[in-house]
């Protein structure tokens, strides 16, 4: 009870009204109608009629796979990879070969704050899902509309700000198994989440919810804390760590004029119990007193977002998002007696952490015309970072770096209709800072219908990376080594195409349904940023933009429709080819790596029951290494990581007319745990990782939800 | 309505019972027994004076109070003639009381008797312990004879993260000799051949010249040079710079002093860095501070002495001192500092191992520096070896299971092979067996590398006679 306390402690604050606007949609069935999205759009608009192409994950479909952080249901998305830190406890995203640093996560637009970053470097565990209405997901770079580090890709993940009730109250309870592993309160995952929702009137709308979630850690013959052996069991393979998530949106809503507040805060406990136990031995009693030395991050998140948007003069339509942002991370070590259980010498500080203001405004409508419409922006980011010599390599002479990085962008979009079938939408951004030279971001989308409902959308767009602090600030300099980050970098250049080719189709009168999609992606990177020599005596190591990349592929979704039967059936080819400027006789060929998806779903109206299988397969995954050969040269070789396959089943039924809800199910019905990899590179001090972790095996989980609606 | 009403009466107990119930993985761990011992194994009687003080340790703070009794014994010498105790003995025996609170006691030794001789021996031995779960072991008798030291716990004091400390250690008298490891620059050889070696422990480095003109050379003639006269440039070549690691005589950066004048160049000296002072990140070592600059010497040979010039790399003159060999010593050792000859080593025979930063050579990387570096005094014929425990346990290895031709002269058979520095931990998979100069042979394992909140720099070792 005490960690409950101490997380939310610092909430004591008042708390500002005010509303929104929004479609409602409360759809609890499998299928959905006219899907409206906001991502990437002047307005908000329909999938259908979007020239940027946007997928959705809808609420049905969280609530059938049960799943409550973002990290739960990209698993099974085509293209996105996940990649947990078991050591770190996060989870990261990789898309086209790039990590979470090349991808942007939104909140209702606005990025989302972590200790590594405002939007990219997202840690998906973080964002908690349960008062969210659909995710959407863009790939591709969107520079012009969400700024920098959108280069492979953005999810926005809208929330819920309405609802139909007039009161509402919605709680459940998941128990998870993590592997095999699970007891009541020690082991497994443990989930609760209450939501409170109320009209106060037709105009005024506000819910709270909070969840929390307990994961006890995969322990895999691991022993956990109190365990005095120093025969490397002791800890956990995956980290245990409690979330606590409280949110809050209150929203007013008239005809042409609507704002709303949310407000999110987020408490995280990660205890990190290091395998190495000193014994300890008093050499004169032949006796120990084992000590470990133990790590606790605790990481706060605040976050507030402010919009209001409307009509001006019947015909200019506004939004304007102010949002202030934190998130800490504070680390507390400590030297653990194991036996008496006691905590000594404890050092507790700021590990890292971020502030951030940030305030995008859009104009749209301005020619008040139906051909043409044209959005002009403004983006501000003003965001304040530090990190501590323990997260970020620097001179320990020097507590801590820091760095304000403000911004301040415009940004115009226009979508040009030239005739019914034909739509362009161009678009560029100028960004000023304070740390980089101004960066100018174009992008440029068509769609063509044509005829028999088949549609051609081209996306073209740019984004820049900004470099990570490891980059611009590494201090690594003693009598052996001289490794140094680069405070003069650039942003990394991202430029991004995609053809999307769409077909609908209905046959039997529309009782059987196909979507059938084909898109060809390019993605190119330069100004790269590597660590390369910078001088051979004394050897000398710098960060400099050397090097380039470039991912191609083709991929294809389709969705069936037929009955009470629903299915997604996805695959792609996507090959990376990297230029390593620094290296000697590195080797640029692509690499390929084939994935496929399905989202299975049938529904039993009578039992008021659902059957979803949720499916993924990553194929060989290549990168080319540098490696010692037979004859002792270096030379880039071919490693692989193997294949492997996720599958989640789960059954979702509903008794007491919809009043409470059990889902059950099991995920990675495959049991994967890790796969084998030659992929990387050894160190200067140990050789490289052979296994990389992927999972806890198969888990079962039950989700018991109760929804009372007045 | 009261369906739904009692559904969300039980969903909302178990909800907040779920929410509430903190808990604590309260598993107990199975703990050592509460032991008395002595803290030390022996004492020599030629070396501790008319009184000690003899310190016993509990394994833990005593929880309850209790009682433990010790035996006396002794050859060729008597209880109440030769020698007393305080306490004194009963018959032969002394009982103590174990106060709750406390953490260990001691008694006195008296020696009455300043003339007992190597045949004399008095043997205290822990005969009972009257505590609850208890045990006798460990150190559970202590020896005071003439004999080499049975053994002991030390823990050298290095000097937390810098490091600053060369600690020369005798094991068989158990002496320790602290010096700062920055006092001196070169050391002269006293054995057979005329070399000089440099202070790796600061990390010097010294490259041959084609002059043997010390007063033409200035920093131009070096200016290209100086960048791979150092440690740590990851140029497999710069091994020439430093002396050879295993400790070879032969294989000193400088040249064998010839009594040919004009064979002895002049050298390039990269004096290495000052201790340092950085407060580092918990489990590093922070060991250079800043650089100590550049000299140039030449040395040459004078009758049976060695005549050392030196002069600042501009200078146009230069210093010139004479310098004699000592042969009690390894070396005679000289620092720019004082301008003098400094004393650093105990003589020659009066040290086995040495705690100490070093200068080693790594296969294709060239000369990197060390930290909690053990160094053995093959000079003076210290051999050392390791043992891992996958062979013998450290407390069952006798002198049976000695391998003779496991000895080695190189003096990084310990080196840095004991510690673990990514985990900050000694390896607790391995020990070594060291023989002195007088063939005793003792067993040593390493306790520590770090202290107990994890800061480096804080080694401890026990070690044990085997006989």
């Amino acid at each position: 009870m005490t960690r409950f306390v101490s997380c939310f402690l610092p909430l004591v604050f008042p708390i500002i009204v005010i509303a929104q606007v929004d479609h409602p949609s409360d759809s609890p069935r499998l299928e959905q109608l006219e899907q409206v999205v906001l991502t990437g759009q002047l307005t908000p608009e329909s999938v259908e009629k979007s020239v940027v192409e946007v997928k959705v994950i809808t609420r049905n479909t969280i609530d059938r796979q049960a799943g409550n952080t973002l990290a739960d249901v990209l698993n099974t998305t085509l293209n996105l990879n996940i990649t947990p830190n078991t050591s770190t406890g996060k989870s990261g995203i990789s898309l086209f070969g790039l990590d979470g640093q090349y991808f942007k996560v939104l909140i209702d637009n606005v990025p989302i704050i972590n200790e590594e970053g405002i939007g990219s470097n997202t840690d998906l565990t973080l964002i908690n899902l349960d008062d969210v209405e659909r995710i959407e997901i863009v790939e591709g770079a969107m520079g012009v509309q969400y700024g920098s580090n959108a280069v492979s890709g953005v999810i926005n993940v809208i929330t819920k700000k309405s609802s139909k009730n007039r009161s509402e109250v919605l709680a459940y309870l998941q128990e998870e198994t993590i592997g095999n592993e699970y007891e009541f309160f020690n082991r497994g995952r443990h989930i609760q989440s209450l939501r409170l929702g109320h009209n106060f009137t037709d105009k005024i709308y506000a819910n709270a919810t909070f969840t929390r979630n307990k994961f006890a850690g995969f322990f895999n013959n691991r022993m956990g804390e109190n365990y005095d052996q120093n025969d490397g069991l002791r800890g956990h393979e995956w980290l245990p760590k409690t979330q606590q998530n409280l949110k809050a949106v209150l929203s007013f809503k008239e005809e042409h004029f609507a704002v709303f507040y949310r407000f999110d805060y987020l408490c995280e406990t990660i205890e990190k119990y290091n395998d190495i136990v000193n014994p300890n031995e008093n050499p004169s009693t032949d006796t120990q007193d084992p000590l470990s030395l133990d790590e606790i991050y605790n990481n706060n998140r605040f976050y507030h977002h402010f919009n209001a948007n409307g009509k001006l003069f019947k015909y200019l339509v506004y939004n304007v998002s102010v949002s202030y942002q934190e998130q800490i991370k504070n680390l507390k070590q400590y030297t653990y007696r194991i036996r008496p259980q006691q905590e000594e010498n404890v050092l507790e500080g700021e590990y890292q952490g971020r502030t951030a203001f940030f305030s995008r405004g859009t104009l749209s409508n301005l020619l008040k015309s139906k051909k043409i419409s044209l959005q002009a922006g403004y983006e501000i980011t003003n965001e304040k970072g530090f990190g501590s010599s323990l997260a970020v390599v620097i001179d320990p002479e020097e507590n801590q770096v820091t760095q304000s990085l403000n911004s301040y962008d415009g940004f115009v979009s226009s979508e040009v209709h030239l005739g019914s079938k034909f739509s362009l939408r161009p678009g560029m951004r100028i960004s000023f800072s304070n740390l980089f030279d101004t960066q100018f971001i174009g992008s440029l989308s068509a769609k063509q219908s044509f005829g028999d409902n088949w549609e051609l959308r081209a996306v073209a767009g740019s984004a820049n990376r900004t470099p990570n602090y490891d980059e611009l600030y590494t201090f690594f300099v003693d009598v052996n080594h001289d490794v140094q980050g680069n405070p003069n970098l650039n942003p990394e250049q991202g430029v991004s195409t995609f053809l999307h080719l769409k077909k609908r189709s209905a046959l039997s009168e529309g009782r059987f349904r196909l979507k059938n999609k084909i898109s060809l992606n390019y993605l190119g990177l330069t100004d790269r940023i590597e660590l390369i020599v910078s001088q051979q005596i004394p050897l000398t190591f710098k960060y400099n933009n050397i090097d380039s990349y470039k991912a191609v592929g083709v991929f294809s979704e389709n969705e069936i429709f037929y009955k009470n039967f629903k299915g997604q059936l996805g695959a792609s080819m996507q090959g990376v080819s990297k230029v390593l400027d620094n290296r000697k006789d590195s080797d640029e060929d692509f690499l390929f790596n084939f994935q496929l998806n399905a989202n299975l779903g049938y529904t039993i109206p009578k039992w008021h029951a659902t059957f979803s299988l949720f499916f993924k397969h990553i194929g060989t995954q290549q990168q080319f290494v540098e490696k010692i050969n037979a004859d002792g040269q270096q030379e880039f070789q071919r490693g692989t990581t193997n294949p492997y396959s996720w599958m989640d089943a789960t059954v979702n039924t509903s008794f007491f007319k919809e009043s409470v809800t059990l889902t059950v199910g099991s995920r990675n019905l495959f049991n994967v745990t890790s796969v084998n990899t030659t992929a990387f590179e050894g160190g200067a001090h140990n050789g490289p990782p052979s296994q990389i972790p992927l999972g806890y095996g198969r888990s079962y989980f039950m989700k018991l939800a109760y929804n009372l609606n007045i | 309505m009261r369906v739904n009403r009692f559904i969300s009466y039980i969903f909302f107990s178990f909800f907040l019972l779920n929410l509430t119930s903190c808990s604590k993985d309260d598993t107990t761990i199975p703990s050592d027994p509460f032991v008395v011992a002595f803290e030390d194994l022996s004492a020599n009687l030629g070396t501790i004076g008319r009184t000690m003080e003899i310190p016993l340790v509990f394994s833990t703070t005593a929880a309850q109070n209790g009682s433990f009794t010790l035996s006396i014994s002794s050859i060729n010498a008597t209880y109440g003639e030769d020698f007393t105790t305080i306490p004194a003995a009963n018959r032969n025996e002394i009982t103590f009381s174990i106060n709750s609170g406390t953490e260990g006691t001691s008694f006195v030794f008296n020696k009455l008797n300043q003339n007992l001789d190597e045949t004399s021996q008095i043997l205290f031995t822990i005969s009972q312990i009257d505590y609850e779960a208890s045990n006798i072991q460990g150190n559970a008798s202590y020896t005071i004879s003439n004999s080499a030291s049975l053994g002991k716990a030390i823990a050298p004091e290095l000097g937390g993260p810098n490091e600053g400390n060369q600690i020369y250690i005798d094991l068989s008298t158990e002496a320790e000799t602290i010096v700062k490891r920055d006092s001196w620059d070169l050391g002269f050889y006293s054995g057979g051949d005329f070399r000089v070696g440099i202070n790796g422990s600061i990390y010097m480095a010294a490259a041959s010249l084609e002059s043997t003109n010390i007063d033409e050379i200035t920093e131009a003639d070096v200016i290209d040079l100086q960048p791979q006269v150092a440690i740590g440039t990851f140029d497999p070549n710069n091994a020439i710079y430093v002396d050879n690691p295993n400790g070879d005589i032969l294989g000193t950066a400088v040249e064998e002093i010839s009594i040919t004048e004009s064979e002895n160049k002049v050298y390039l000296l990269n004096l290495g860095y000052e201790v340092g002072t950085d407060t580092p990140d918990s489990g590093s070592v922070a060991v250079a501070g800043d650089a100590r600059g550049w000299k140039k010497i030449r040395i040459l040979r004078e009758g049976d002495d060695y005549l050392l010039q030196y002069a600042d790399l501009n200078d146009t003159s230069h210093q010139e001192v004479r310098i004699s060999k000592n042969t009690d010593y390894n070396f005679t050792f000289f620092s720019f500092h004082t301008n003098t000859v400094v004393a650093v080593e105990p003589e020659a025979p009066k040290w086995d191992i040495v705690f100490t930063v070093f200068t080693n050579v790594i296969d294709g990387a060239g000369s990197y520096g060390f930290s909690d570096g053990v160094l053995h005094n093959g000079k003076s014929g210290v051999q050392a070896y390791e043992v891992t425990t996958d062979l013998f346990s450290y407390e069952s290895f006798s002198l049976n299971n000695i391998s003779t031709s496991s000895f080695g002269d190189d003096q990084r058979a310990i080196g840095s092979n004991w510690r673990d520095v990514f985990d900050g931990v000694p390896f607790f998979d391995r020990f070594y067996i060291v023989k002195d100069s007088n063939d005793t042979i003792y067993k040593i394992k390493f306790l520590a590398l770090a202290n107990d909140n994890g800061e480096r720099g804080y080694p401890e070792f026990e070690y044990q006679l085997l006989e």
